[in-house]
C-alpha cells in the first residue's frame, strides 16, 4: 500500500561493522538500496521513521519514498529487517525500489473474526498455524491484511489459503491447500505421564561401527606378528 | 522431562556460553513470548516446572510451545570424592540459553493471563525474563 510518507537518507561512504557501529552510535542505521534495474546504494537512514513504517496498519509492505540526498528519490519497500535481540531496537534494514507498474510479490497477514462453532458450542480449540499468504499483486494494489470470518468453523474444519477472497489484480502464490487455521478437539493434560517418565534412564547411545572391525581387524594383525 | 533419545557421546565438555541469541528471538508459532534476558544453563527440571505453572495456571483454552531442549549432558561428581580418576557420571541435561532467546511461547489466551502464566514460568527459571508479544515486536 502506497502512503505519502517521504524518508530521508545519506549514502554511506564506509563498510563494516565498526563504522556501522558508529552509524548507529550517532542515531542512524545502516541501510542498502537495490532493485528496480539500478544499482545497490549504502545508506544510513533514521530508525524512528522506520520503526513507524514497521508499526503502521500496513507494516513492511508500505510503499514510501526515499530521499537520498544528492542521489534519488525513489518510491521503496522496507524488504528485510534486523531487531536486536535484547533491546529490540532496529539495527538494519533492506530497501527495495519498486516498480509502480509491475507486480510484486509480497505476504500479506491474514486476520480472523468471530468465535469459531465449534470452539463455542462443541468446545474445541481454534489454533492458528500460518498467519500470512503471499500474493502477487500491482504496488498499488497491496492490501493491509485479509480478513476472514471464521465464526461457521466446526471442529475438524480448517480455513485454507486458497478460501481468502483476493480482488483485482491479485494472484495467490503460497499453496491454495495451505492450512491457515483450524479448529482441533482438546486433549487431555498428561502432566502426569510426563511427570512420571521424569525418572527415565540414560538415552541410548550411538554405537561406533569402526569399533566391530577393530575387534576383527586386530586378531588379524596379532596373528601376522606372531608369523 | 526432556532429553535426548540418543547421544553419540554420553558426556560433553562445557564449552563457551557467550554471545546473544541470534537466532530463535521471535515469535514464531504463539502471540506471547518468554524471552530470556540473560545467559544461563536451563535445566530439564527446570524446564518442566516452568512448563507445569503455565499449564495449571492457564487451565484449558490455550497453547505453549516449548522453544528450547535440553540436549547437552551435565556431569557430577559424588560427594566426598577426591580430585581426579575420570570425569563424573552424567547427572543432567541443560540447554544453553543466550540472551534474546524465545523460552516459550503461547497462545489461545488473553494477554494477562499469558503475562500471569509467563510470570510464574520465569520463577521456575534461573534467569530474568521478559514478556513479548506479537504486537510488541509486528
Amino acid at each position: 500500500m502506497r502512503k505519502d510518507i517521504t524518508v530521508a537518507a545519506a549514502p554511506r561512504e564506509t563498510r563494516g561493522k565498526n563504522a556501522a557501529n558508529r552509524t548507529r552510535m550517532a542515531g542512524q542505521i545502516p541501510a542498502v538500496l537495490y532493485g528496480a534495474g539500478g544499482n545497490s546504494v549504502a545508506v544510513s537512514v533514521s530508525p524512528k521513521d522506520l520503526n513507524k513504517i514497521l508499526h503502521l496498519s500496513s507494516g513492511h509492505n508500505t510503499i514510501f519514498d526515499l530521499d537520498v540526498t544528492s542521489v534519488e528519490k525513489s518510491p521503496v519497500m522496507i524488504i528485510d529487517w534486523l531487531y536486536h535481540p535484547v533491546t529490540s531496537r532496529l539495527l538494519h534494514v533492506d530497501l527495495k525500489r519498486i516498480d509502480l507498474t509491475k507486480k510484486l510479490r509480497v505476504m500479506v497477514p491474514v486476520h480472523t473474526t468471530g468465535e469459531p462453532h465449534g470452539v463455542k458450542i462443541q468446545g474445541g480449540a481454534f489454533e492458528v498455524i500460518n498467519r500470512e499468504i503471499e500474493i502477487e499483486v500491482l504496488p498499488d494494489d497491496i492490501p493491509e491484511a485479509f480478513t476472514v470470518d471464521v465464526a461457521g468453523m466446526h471442529v475438524n474444519q480448517a480455513l485454507r489459503a486458497g478460501e481468502v477472497p483476493l480482488t483485482g489484480s491479485m494472484k495467490l502464490l503460497s499453496p491454495a491447500d495451505m492450512v491457515l487455521a483450524h479448529v482441533v478437539s482438546l486433549k487431555a493434560e498428561t502432566t502426569e505421564a510426563a511427570a512420571a517418565d521424569g525418572a527415565k534412564a540414560e538415552p541410548e547411545v550411538v554405537k561406533k561401527g569402526k569399533k566391530e572391525d577393530d575387534k576383527a581387524a586386530a586378531p588379524a594383525a596379532d596373528k601376522g606378528k606372531k608369523k | 522431562m526432556l532429553m535426548p533419545k540418543k547421544v553419540k557421546y554420553r558426556k560433553q565438555q562445557r564449552g563457551r556460553r557467550k554471545g546473544l541469541a541470534w537466532r530463535g528471538s521471535t515469535l514464531a508459532f504463539g502471540d506471547f513470548g518468554l524471552k530470556a534476558m540473560r545467559v544461563s544453563y536451563v535445566t530439564d527440571r527446570q524446564i518442566e516446572a516452568a512448563r507445569i505453572a503455565m499449564t495449571r495456571f492457564i487451565k484449558r483454552g490455550g497453547k505453549i510451545w516449548i522453544r528450547i531442549f535440553p540436549d547437552k549432558p551435565i556431569t557430577k561428581k559424588p560427594q566426598e570424592t577426591r580430585m581426579g580418576k575420570g570425569k563424573g557420571a552424567p547427572e543432567g541435561w541443560v540447554c544453553i540459553v543466550r540472551p534474546g532467546k524465545i523460552l516459550f511461547e503461547m497462545e489461545g489466551v488473553d494477554q494477562a493471563t499469558a503475562a500471569e502464566a509467563m510470570r510464574l514460568a520465569a520463577q521456575k527459571l534461573p534467569i530474568p525474563c521478559k514478556l513479548v508479544s506479537r504486537e510488541m515486536t509486528a
